[in-house]
């Protein structure tokens, strides 16, 4: 427990480190937003209270090694995949802000370094900072492959959002569901192609016992996110059997993209839609089986009548 | 808008953003600042409740159509119907999941609706008097709780369950009107369904 505080005290203190040239940054930052951060410092101000300003770090530096660090509660030094409430200081926000930024400088890197700390650290480099920016996070490169993973879904959701407007102005035909999907799907894919040689890589990370809660939500929440613009009305267990399915296309589909040679990926895309009319197919299949079903219990129920008003069990007395 | 934010600075998010949204999740159309968290559980356990009423009133058709209180179950399973209806279009326009448990309330709620009618007229409407009872009981607790939140920016919401808590009390007394109180057991009967009823409410809240 205390090697693990002790691990956290380390990770910190080389943030702290790091953090000098950074500082300058953060500030120019901050003054663009003064604005509209005033609300939220006003906020926070006794929260930072206890903690000066960041321009005072090499301070805190010193006192770190000599203080006793294993009883002060680490700071959450990775970002969060899944999310968290309740307000933060200033400090913190910046912090975060920074690590994402660092991330997505690391995206550039990917295709040379893979999924890895030395992406990371260049990315970090090409913002201007120390390399050891690499220690905040996870040296697998958990975070880099759940930070793409996050903004190819937020990329997806506003690009259907787009499409939604403009169906909605009229100025596009609505698609048929189906069609629709197959889109979706295509479109999430398709960001994976400039980092497809290292993919494989990305998805053993995804699959690590310590990854799959954040990769089943942002699996599970891009899923959400097709079926709602696809114009999914249901509020029964269809809810669930819709997303399950579509969450197996999107997998399979995946697997296939990465072991896929043909040009432009096109073997890929023909499978995709013959999954989706697979999945259409059953889905079709399943209402006549309910239909039929239903036909036959209403038969059933007059045959019984039938029987009991031949035997006389009907009469009214 | 929040999703176009959040993509041009993913770390700028949570200065405009809701406080207690999760971060990943896209929040769909969450109402203002209440916790969408909040707003799910409301919305989940609100559809599920309604959907076993509606489950309990068809048992209890099924079984008591063709008797003197068949047209007032049939009344009060058109209102329940009406309920369901509007949660259903509140869970899609918040984008709500449903519970896992939908399926099993299915039968369960038609088995008590079905067994309770079996045991006699004044059996159901026991049946009835309980259930109801629990649920605007329900209702109260989160008209409260949304009262403490933010009662400006959940009005159509409060109004929708205080609306429908107002229903639910009309079936309570009708129920007592039509002497739920002479079913055997009476006591025992109501205490076993409420108990029901609570666990069912918890489970649907959660999962």
């Amino acid at each position: 427990m205390s090697a693990v505080a002790a691990l956290g005290g380390l990770r910190r203190a080389s943030w702290r480190l790091l953090r000098c040239p950074a500082v300058v940054r953060c500030h120019l930052y901050s003054s663009q937003r003064t604005f509209r951060a005033s609300a939220v410092v006003s906020k926070i101000s006794d929260e930072q209270k206890h903690e000066p300003p960041s321009s005072s770090s090499q301070q805190h530096f010193e006192t770190y090694p000599t203080g006793d660090q294993p009883h002060q509660e680490p700071r959450a030094s990775r970002p969060s995949y899944t999310g968290h409430g309740g307000e933060e200081s200033e400090d913190y926000e910046s912090e975060e802000q920074l690590q994402l930024r660092i991330l997505t400088a690391a995206l550039e890197f990917v295709p040379d370094h893979s999924w890895t700390a030395d992406a990371v650290a260049e990315g970090a480099k090409s913002l201007g900072l120390s390399v050891a920016a690499a220690g905040m996070f996870n040296s697998d490169g958990s975070e880099l492959v759940l930070h793409f993973v996050s903004q190819c879904n937020s990329r997806l959701s506003e690009l259907l959002q787009q499409d939604q407007k403009l169906v909605q102005l009229g100025q596009a035909e609505k698609k048929k569901t189906d069609q629709f999907l197959r889109d979706a799907v295509e479109a999430r894919l398709k960001m994976l192609i400039p980092y497809i040689e290292s993919w494989p890589q990305a998805l053993s990370i995804l699959l690590l016992p310590h990854n799959i809660p954040s990769s089943l939500n942002l699996l599970t929440s891009m899923v959400d996110d097709m079926w709602h613009y696809a114009g999914d009305q249901s509020t029964d267990i269809n809810w669930y059997t819709r997303r399950a399915v579509l969450a197996g296309i999107y997998n399979t589909t995946e697997l296939v993209m990465v072991q896929d040679s043909s040009p432009d990926f096109e073997e890929t895309w023909h499978f995709l839609e013959n999954r989706i009319a697979d999945a259409m197919n059953m889905g079709h299949r399943a209402k006549q089986v309910q239909a039929t079903g239903e036909a036959l219990v209403q038969g059933l129920m007059g045959a019984a009548v039938t029987i009991k008003n031949l035997t006389g069990l009907n009469q009214r007395r | 808008m929040e999703a176009a934010l959040r993509g041009l600075r993913p770390g700028c998010r949570r200065l405009g953003g809701g406080s207690g949204a999760p971060r990943l999740r896209s929040t769909g159309a969450a109402l203002g600042g209440l916790s969408k968290q909040l707003l799910d559980r409301i919305v989940r356990v609100d559809h599920a409740g309604e959907f076993g009423a509606t489950r309990i009133y068809a048992g209890q058709m099924a079984v008591l159509r063709r008797t003197a209180v068949g047209p007032l179950i049939q009344h009060m399973w058109n209102q329940e119907k009406e309920h369901l209806k509007k949660f259903n279009e509140l869970m899609i326009a918040y984008r709500v999941r449903p519970t896992v448990l939908l399926p099993f309330w299915n039968i369960a709620g038609f088995a008590l609706g079905a067994g309770t009618a079996l045991l006699g007229k004044e059996s159901a409407m026991a049946c009835t008097v309980a259930v109801e009872e629990s649920i605007s009981h329900h209702y109260n607790n989160q008209i409260r709780k949304l009262m403490e939140e933010d009662p400006e920016k959940c009005k159509e919401l409060l109004l929708i369950i205080k609306q429908f808590r107002d229903e639910e009390l009309e079936h309570h007394d009708m129920g007592l009107d039509h002497n739920a109180e002479l079913a055997p057991a009476y006591s025992l009967l109501k205490i076993a369904i409420q108990v029901g009823c609570r666990a069912a409410i918890f489970l649907s809240e959660r999962i």
